[in-house]
């Protein structure tokens, strides 16, 4: 602190005094959401004597005072469902996936930002700590013009709900009235902190202002998370409500409310969601710049933009699918039913859908990995082998995509003799799935470690062990992965259900245990030559956009099938949709709306890709000179 | 560590520490979940 001077003090007390007044709104909340509790408590004593009214929570099983109205029972009419000449779930799919999406990108970019700011921050290298500052920057920068953009759309979204589902809406908003003031007041301390991290950026780049700073990003990101934990309660009470009785009257408990049986499933799945598509949408705006540049300069720096932020993605994509196991086997255990429906139901031809864009996103990964390993001299050694990968890839691939059954002419079904093929039918189940894609990530942490030592030469001492080690691990995890699934088709389902998890484990050990193994292994390694970033074929940045819109795709996707599944309830059990569209749509029209979908949304940000141009930053001349292909280093940190 | 720097010692070191590793894996997260991952070979 003695080399705080008089001046930076005041600018943290007026900093802290500002944080503190963004947060105030909050704090002044929560008293109302404690005598929201207390409530029932006073009634009671209240009319003590009265008879008061007692409900069973659907799903805690605990009793509680029923406080809020039923579930209204509504009817098709202008006065549930009051409409315009169009399908009003049309409209509100878009108004609510559009805002999903651009709520999905500005939650994830303060994260990244997080992320490299904290990098740059603790790196030694003064030029590559710059370099990474003005990444976090340009990061932030794309995040907030589409941070107005949420917020119209969420008016849009709210005002669409009050107009074409007044009744749902009305019930929704009761039953999350003690919340739904927290909701909007953290949006307004978001929108604050975020609008001083931002502009303060220039403030407070050096010495214990950078340091409060980076807090603040910290602080940003963990009301953003807080926030879309609140939203998620909202569809988690949809799909499998709590809280409330039979007839859908609240109990007074909104803790309840909040922690329905699927919230932390969805918490965790969104969360990884949202970073991956958040790297990808910032991958793929990297590499239309790249692929507009006009100099070296801005084609190294682009391409190491693109790297970043596939690589941040990538990260989240990962564990993704166990996150969605995970989802799964939640909604299982909730109501079996509403797990049949989503797999092997109605809704089960989506899952292939699913699985087909997976697997591109996966592909899109490798593909962009060993194009990238061109920019590097020394990684020529691994090129022979790509077509290994290439074939394990397309293996896991052919395999998780294959359908357990087909829709059939009574012609085809007889001449196939039955509804699955006698081959390829086989395939179609879990346990192959399961080894399919657990195959598919571990071949891309394989590729992602040839990409990190694609340029270097291990000096330890015990470089050939750790070589011989590294491949044998690797090639007894797919014979463990493969092996795992076959020994599913010979025991019993009840037990076979189990082997996901050690597959999963296994994929997971190859991340942890080889990633940090071959840190260790290149740590002070001899390089064969520089990255020399911008030097890559422009069919990898193509690569990065396809990874951008299949996920863009598959959250559509996803999104449909997780709202679909409650079939003709607005809130599972309690509240039913009497709406003329309560039904389930065809896969085409499904697949026409989610296109429908991606397309505005990346015309939109496009659009919001150009504003953000017009009001460019100039970035520090040091952070953009120097050799292209010899800056920037970040190789060094791999 | 020079031992170990022979091709073959490394190879059948590898091989031990990984199939063993992978072995307890399968068993032990299957014990966890209530389940005998040896039950094909008990029958």
């Amino acid at each position: 602190m003695g080399l705080v001077t008089r001046k930076s003090l005041f600018a943290i007390m007026g900093l802290c005094a500002m944080v503190g007044l963004l947060l105030l709104p909050i704090v002044m909340a929560l008293p109302s959401l404690a005598i929201g509790e207390e409530a029932p408590a006073a009634n009671a004593e209240k009319k003590e004597g009265d008879k008061v009214e007692k409900g069973r929570d659907v799903y805690y099983k605990t009793e509680g005072i029923v406080m809020g109205a039923p579930a209204p029972k509504t009817v098709d009419g202008p006065r549930d469902y009051p409409r315009y000449n169009f399908e009003s779930r049309v409209l509100l799919w878009f108004a609510n996936q559009q805002h999903l999406y651009y709520g999905s990108f500005v939650l994830a970019v303060p994260i990244f930002c997080m992320i490299i700011e904290f990098m740059g921050v603790v790196t030694k290298d003064k030029a590559l700590a710059k370099r990474y500052d003005q990444l976090a920057y340009d990061f932030i920068k794309i995040s907030l013009t589409a941070y107005s953009l949420t917020a119209v759309l969420g008016g849009i979204l709210i005002f669409t709900f009050l107009t074409l589902y007044p009744a749902f809406f009305g019930y929704l908003s009761g039953i999350f009235r003690p919340v739904m003031h927290i909701y909007a007041l953290m949006f307004v301390a978001e929108s604050g902190t975020l609008y001083i991290y931002y502009y303060g950026w220039d403030k407070m780049k050096e010495g214990f202002l950078k340091w409060i700073h980076l807090s603040m990003s910290v602080v940003l990101n963990i009301i953003g998370t807080l926030l879309m934990f609140l939203a998620n309660s909202w569809i988690g009470f949809m799909m499998s409500p709590a809280g409330v009785d039979e007839q859908g009257r609240f109990l007074g408990n909104i803790w309840h409310v909040i922690h329905t049986a699927l919230w932390n499933p969805l918490n965790l799945h969104r969360i990884l969601g949202n970073m991956a598509f958040g790297g990808g949408v910032v991958a793929a705006y990297a590499a239309y710049k790249f692929l507009a540049s006009k100099t070296d300069e801005d084609r190294a720096h682009y391409d190491w933009m693109g790297y970043i932020a596939m690589a941040l993605g990538v990260a989240f994509l990962i564990p993704l699918p166990f996150a969605g196991y995970w989802l799964m086997r939640e909604v299982y255990a909730y109501r079996q039913q509403m797990g049949i429906t989503l797999m092997g139901g109605l809704l089960a031809w989506l899952f292939i859908i699913q699985a087909t864009m997976i697997g591109i996103l996966f592909l899109s990964t490798n593909y962009y990995l060993w194009q990238a390993m061109g920019r590097m001299r020394g990684a020529e050694k691994y090129q022979r082998y790509i077509k290994y990968l290439v074939f394990l890839l397309a293996c896991g691939y052919m395999v998780f995509i294959t359908p357990h059954t087909m829709v059939m002419t009574p012609a085809e079904l007889k001449a196939m003799g039955g509804q699955q093929h006698p081959v390829l039918g086989n395939y179609g189940v879990m346990s192959a799935k399961n080894g399919g894609i657990n195959v598919i990530i571990t071949t891309t942490v394989l590729s992602f470690v040839w990409y990190m030592r694609g340029n270097k030469v291990s000096t330890v001492s015990w470089a050939k062990f750790g070589n011989i080690f590294m491949g044998v691990f690797f090639a007894c995890a797919y014979f463990n992965i493969i092996g795992l699934a076959v020994y599913g088709y010979y025991i019993p389902a009840n037990v076979r259900v189990g082997l996901s998890v050690p597959q999963v484990a296994t994929t997971l050990s190859c991340l942890f245990f080889m990633f940090a193994l071959n840190g260790v292994m290149m740590k002070g390694a001899k390089q064969m030559g520089p990255i020399e970033w911008g030097k890559i074929s422009a069919r990898s940045q193509y690569a990065l956009i396809m990874l951008a819109t299949a996920f863009t795709w598959m959250m559509g996707l996803m999104g449909y099938i997780r709202s679909s599944v409650r079939l003709f309830w607005h809130v599972n059990e309690i509240m039913r949709d009497n709406s003329p569209w309560a039904y389930t749509h065809t896969v085409g029209f499904a697949a026409n709306m989610i296109s429908f979908n991606v397309l505005f949304f990346w015309v939109s940000i496009l659009f919001v890709f150009w504003l953000g141009s017009l009001a460019a930053k100039k970035a520090p001349v040091e952070a953009k000179a120097g050799v292209p292909g010899a800056v920037p280093q970040p190789a060094a940190s791999h | 560590m020079s031992a170990l720097n022979n091709p073959v010692i490394a190879v059948i070191v590898s091989l031990i520490l990984a199939v063993g590793y992978f072995a307890m894996v399968d068993h032990y997260l299957m014990d966890m979940q209530g389940l005998d991952f040896w039950y094909l070979f008990r029958q």
